[in-house]
């Protein structure tokens, strides 16, 4: 006992409360209580959360046992503490036991810290008197059977609240205005959604997009499940106004370089990559009159170098001055500097418009902006890396996306469905679905791609419509049409003629002379392996993050999953938002969506990313970090420590001490648990308030 | 046969009652395969990829992907009286493409392990243990892959406990230890007398 008494008293000399009172004993000092508060009078709520917290513990002996924790002034408890009713006893708790704090004993914070806080609001105190004490995540769900147990962590639990609570102090949220502009990265039909919407509600919107035209993956497509509609010209019309939209400053060859700032005063700067082509306003800019580029193609013919065109797939060829297929837009070319031998045919026959410069270098631009949306998008995973498959090493194994450019009547075979080894038109085609997905083996991805079952119908039709006699195979696992009108036009398909057959494909051979293929499986519902003969094989490939997330998603400080994808705030209730304020997510980004999913969730980021702006400010948590001056020996170590550049030294009365921007402060704790001065104050984390937790806990609430 | 009515006698096999009853699952089975196989089966999707990679389905009755559903439910009497059980080459095809991950083979292994000790096995398995249990060997040397291996250049017998009879103690040893040579003696002894 006499050793725990001086644990306690080292404890206490250690807090800052009382340093700081005897140098400023004239104005309450930072974390300094004021005298009202040494007599705190706690009320505790334990919530039985119907049975998922009543059924794992002994509610009454926690209550009874609260009462005898010193500061608490009253216990109660009630079956749904979030309900209207339950916040009532709170409100009215506080009223007549004159509370100086609130401790609900619950869930996590996570879910129900705001309603407590606005009961304790209503109930007359200042919110941030509320300390929650996670009786349910962290003690009856994972304890369900240890009634014993259970019982003493929660009154443990509540004790530590208690300890804190007793400590809080009157904090005021920081609202801070919120630039009137958004950003959108990546111009995919996500991206392009978001901005039209933003835009289209009166926000300035940069649309920044990383290869020369708008329209993503979206634009390689050939027709779309389950309508039919031409990918393409449902497409066009929006790129059109995305181009002309006043609101939308559109960024092509362009990638997001650094972002400061935070909520409502974000700081991006863009680089925008030498195209070696001018627009005609950066023309007229330069005293060109009547120049730039006005998308004539001249140069495409006169350039002399040859490269694969990535848009088809490398199944077309393209030169080093390029635009990626006609309906680009901005309707612009570019210059492919890895490629570019830099002969200047092209200058040459561009002429009077002077619209090529060689010589151009990036350049960079800054805008400031409210809140951003990521529509960054995916690629195709590598199928070549599973090798049963023979992808990359079989001429006939293409992937749908190639298939979609050769089925294309805009594509490289203008809409010829051939197979690459000898041009002719296949008679038996097989598909391939869950190619990479739905692979536990850490080759491919664990996940569903959730689009391939429905586009492999779709590549079915498109074959028996366009070229009668063809045989499709539809090798699958499960065919999963979930959304409005698929299992529809899963009845059609079949209806048409395509042959599904329930089994995964275990691996191809190639016939050396005839470049046939022989695809292996095992037809589950026969229960008789098979070989079939094909002409043609069509990997409905995974879709993996695209290539640039990870760099883009720091950037922002927006986390993924351990796939990769970027990560929502809620995967229900808030799937649109991120853990950074301001930072909203569209589309497949996300995770693997289709086109209506795509959709509907940029217009859900939009909507989003336009509150704050339509608000115009934002509260921000009074989490952030204080300095004590009269401590601070301005040694500025905290400074390069913040990973949010919120700090920084000033001169003040002669000598240097730290100053905090408070709207850039996560209030992470960084520079707090490392100031070697103890100069720096946690608002809502303070030294003292911790310590008294950790006593709580560590001395059994012994005194 | 008077039941049959003047019917077939197969018409009893084939009107036998087929339901897959709770009473046939045993989830121990499951478990102990699981401990053994030191691999997953519980988690197979039933895709097939092992079946149609396997040498020995297209050729027999021997289905892979069944063996690993009936450890899915439990069926412990259905998979260890089956005599399919002994048609895995054990070349290890579906292991290496099973997209979920599990060893069907190794599954394959534990089922025989199991099987065994009820003396379900059939009897060319016991001879390969009588073989290994006197040479060393599975398949021993013989006249004619002498005469071979000579002819090749090589030595008439390979650099085995062929050559070297002094390690054949030390592997009957081992067989002894696990009874599996007096158990594979017994069961010869049983079926052919």
């Amino acid at each position: 006992m006499a050793e725990r008494k001086t644990k306690k008293e080292i404890s206490s000399t250690k807090g800052t409360t009382t340093a700081v009172k005897k140098q400023a004993p004239a104005k309450l000092a930072i974390g300094e209580q004021p005298a009202a508060q040494k007599e705190a009078r706690i009320g505790v709520f334990i919530c039985h959360c119907g049975t998922n917290i009543a059924g794992s513990m002994d509610i009454n002996a926690v209550q009874e046992y609260a009462k005898t924790i010193p500061n608490v002034g009253y216990v109660d408890n009630y079956k749904n503490m979030c309900s209207m009713p339950g916040q009532a006893v709170i409100n009215k708790a506080i009223h007549d036991n004159k509370l100086t704090g609130v401790v609900v004993a619950a869930c996590s914070p996570r879910l129900h810290e705001p309603t407590f806080r606005t009961a304790t609001k209503e109930g007359g105190l200042n919110p941030f008197r509320f300390e929650m004490a996670n009786i349910r995540e962290q003690n009856s769900w994972v304890h369900m059977h240890d009634q014993e147990g259970s019982t003493e962590k929660a009154k443990d639990a509540i004790r530590i609240a208690v300890a804190k609570a007793s400590l809080l102090e009157d904090l005021f949220p920081k609202s801070v205005p919120v630039e009137k502009a958004a950003m959108v990265v990546g111009a995919g039909i996500a991206g392009m959604q978001a901005a039209l919407d933003l835009a289209n509600a009166g926000i300035k919107t940069y649309l920044i997009e990383k290869t020369p035209t708008i329209g993503g993956r979206m634009s390689q497509l050939d027709k779309t499940f389950p309508t039919l509609d031409c990918s393409q010209c449902i497409l066009t019309p929006k790129m059109v106004d995305v181009g002309r939209s006043p609101n939308i400053e559109l960024m092509t060859y362009s990638e997001v370089e650094s972002v400061e700032g935070y909520i409502g005063n974000f700081d991006v700067t863009i680089r925008k990559k030498a195209r070696g082509v001018l627009t005609p306003a950066e023309a007229a800019a330069k005293g060109i009159v009547g120049g730039g580029c006005n998308g004539c193609g001249d140069c495409e013919t006169a350039c002399p170098v040859i490269q694969p065109n990535t848009f088809e797939e490398g199944m077309k060829p393209r030169k080093a001055i390029y635009i990626q297929h006609p309906q680009v837009v901005p309707l612009l070319y570019t210059i492919d500097k890895e490629a570019c031998i830099k002969c200047e045919i092209c200058v040459k026959v561009c002429g009077e418009k002077k619209a090529i410069d060689l010589n151009q270098e990036d350049e960079f631009v800054k805008v400031k902006v409210g809140t951003a949306i990521m529509a960054v998008g995916y690629d195709i995973f590598p199928i070549e890396n599973k090798t049963e498959w023979g992808y990359k090493r079989y001429e006939n194994v293409i992937t749908s996306l190639e298939f979609e450019r050769l089925i294309c009547a805009s594509g490289p075979t203008g809409g010829h469905m051939v197979r690459p080894s000898d041009g002719v038109a296949p008679k038996k085609v097989a598909f391939l679905l869950c190619a990479g997905s739905r692979d536990n083996t850490g080759i491919g991805k664990p996940y569903c791609s959730r689009f391939c079952c429905m586009y492999s119908l779709k590549h079915a039709h498109q074959l028996i419509e366009k070229m009668p006699g063809v045989q499709p195979y539809i090798f699958y696992m499960d065919i999963r049409s979930f959304g409005k009108m698929y299992e529809e036009f899963y009845y059609r398909i079949q209806d048409e003629g395509a042959k599904f057959i329930r089994g995964r494909v275990s691996n191809i051979l190639e016939d050396p002379v005839s470049k046939n293929l022989m695809v292996f499986a095992d037809d589950t519902l026969l229960d008789r392996p098979m070989k079939l003969e094909v002409d043609l094989v069509v990997l409905a490939a995974a879709v993996q993050p695209s290539a640039d997330t990870n760099r883009t998603r720091k950037l922002f400080g927006v986390s993924c999953s351990m796939d990769g994808w970027l990560l929502e705030a809620h995967p229900k209730l808030n799937p649109c938002g991120t853990t950074t304020a301001g930072v909203f997510l569209a589309g497949a980004c996300q995770g693997p969506k289709d086109i209506p999913d795509v959709v509907a969730s940029a217009e859900g980021a939009a909507s989003a990313a336009s509150i704050p702006i339509h608000v115009g400010h934002v509260e921000l948590e009074p989490y952030f970090a204080q300095c004590i001056e009269e401590k601070c020996a301005g040694c500025g170590m905290c400074v390069n420590l913040c990973p949010y550049t919120a700090l920084a030294l000033i001169e003040k009365d002669g000598r240097k001490v730290m100053q905090v921007t408070e709207a850039k402060c996560k209030g992470c704790g960084t520079c707090g648990g490392f100031c070697p001065g103890g100069a720096i104050w946690m608002n809502h984390f303070a030294t003292p308030q911790i310590i008294a937790q950790i006593d709580a806990f560590l001395l059994g609430g012994e005194h | 046969m008077a039941k049959t009515k003047g019917y077939p006698e197969a018409l009893e096999t084939k009107l036998r009652d087929r339901y897959m009853y709770g009473d046939d699952s045993h989830p121990e089975f499951t478990d102990s395969v699981e401990k053994i196989s030191m691999s997953i089966p519980h988690m197979c999707y039933q895709c097939g990829t092992c079946t149609a990679s396997c040498p020995s389905a297209p050729r027999s009755s021997y289905r892979i992907r069944k063996f690993v559903r009936r450890v899915v439910l439990g069926l412990e009497n259905e998979a260890l009286t089956d005599p399919d059980l002994w048609l895995c080459t054990t070349c290890y095809s579906c292991t290496d493409r099973c997209p979920r991950d599990i060893a069907p083979t190794d599954v394959i292994m534990a089922m025989r392990n199991l099987a065994f000790k009820r003396d379900i096995i059939p009897v060319n398995f016991l001879k390969t243990v009588q073989a290994i249990y006197t040479t060393g060997h599975g398949v021993p040397n013989n006249d004619v892959n002498r005469a071979a291996r000579v002819k090749l250049g090589m030595d008439a017998d390979p650099p085995t406990t062929h050559t070297y009879k002094e390690f054949i103690p030390g592997i009957q040893k081992i067989l002894d230890y696990y009874k599996l040579k007096a158990n594979a003696d017994r069961i010869v002894k049983e079926r052919e007398g």
